[in-house]
């Protein structure tokens, strides 16, 4: 079961909270390096010229592109009053417009939620993030959320 | 080259072509550096020794890198579909140079604001068949004339 507790304690303040995290310029060489390094084989993503044939006009980089560059990130300490172990959840990006050679994407994180879930191990809080990558015309190319979560580790 | 696929082609149930690759160590560096994230030095993701100083089996490869080669799963399939949104978890290290299975499953099918959509849950996992990263796709393509 999933709550939105008023009993949490955490800093509230920073929900939905812009933190700039910084820009990252767009090329080629890096696009053409995450395609081959992870195994893409489409020429929209690795081959310049034949790129401009399909529907994108020419190269863009792969779906989770923006994703390599949450990884590390600094973010505020919500302050949560609550558990001793803490993990990495998960993850998921949504993409929304294609990122390009010579876009230089800039990149703003904050706090989405923090809910409470109770399971057969007992409660855990989530704490989820949301970044958003936006290019330099001001559209939004992807989403990336991480879900982190806290539980009191088990005493048996 | 994979052949277009389209919405009124597939149907709740259908895999999706699978895929088994291995990721080499290579790779591994060439990602990093991208973003030089872990360039020029060792690390739990570049040395197996650096990985059994942390307790880890040998070098694995980086969460960023395990959500994008899910991605290909997608990519892979046809130059008609689009990846909108990848959505997963980690349940187990990825190691490098050892056999990996991506599969796809359709389980939902619906045109979403106009736009044909499926739900795919997709799965990596290694050749034992314990699942490693798990999570759903959703995938945008096109209606036949």
């Amino acid at each position: 079961m999933t709550t939105d507790d008023p009993d949490l304690k955490y800093d509230r303040s920073l929900l939905g909270v812009d933190h700039d995290i910084g820009t990252y310029d767009v090329t080629k060489e890096m696009i053409i390096s995450f395609a081959r390094s992870t195994g893409e084989t489409g020429v929209q993503y690795l081959d310049e010229e034949a790129a401009k044939n399909t529907v994108y006009g020419g190269l863009v980089a792969p779906p989770t592109f923006c994703n390599m560059f949450v990884n590390g990130v600094s973010r505020p300490d919500i302050k949560l009053e609550f558990g001793n172990v803490g993990l990495f959840a998960g993850q998921s990006i949504e993409n929304l417009t294609p990122a390009r050679p010579g876009d230089t994407l800039s990149a703003k994180t904050r706090l989405k939620e923090v809910y409470a879930k109770t399971g057969r191990s007992g409660k855990m809080v989530f704490a989820v993030w949301e970044t958003q990558f936006t290019n330099q015309g001001g559209d939004t190319v992807a989403l990336v959320q991480e879900s982190f979560v806290r539980r009191n580790r088990s005493t048996r | 080259m994979a052949s277009a696929v389209y919405y009124d082609d597939v149907d709740l149930g259908d895999e999706l072509p699978s895929m088994e690759r291995q990721v080499s160590d290579y790779e591994v560096v060439e990602f990093l550096n991208i973003a030089r994230i872990g360039e020029a030095k060792e690390n739990r993701f570049t040395s197996a020794e650096a990985a059994k100083s942390e307790g880890l089996p040998e070098a694995i490869v980086p969460g960023a890198m395990n959500i994008a080669i899910m991605s290909t799963l997608i990519t892979s399939w046809s130059p008609t579909v689009t990846l909108r949104k990848l959505d997963v978890v980690f349940r187990g290290m990825v190691l490098h140079n050892r056999p990996i299975k991506l599969t796809g499953l359709i389980t939902d099918k619906d045109i979403v604001d106009g736009s044909p959509q499926l739900e795919c849950d997709v799965v990596m996992e290694n050749e034992e068949g314990t699942p490693l990263v798990i999570g759903k796709a959703t995938v945008e393509l096109p209606v036949r004339e």
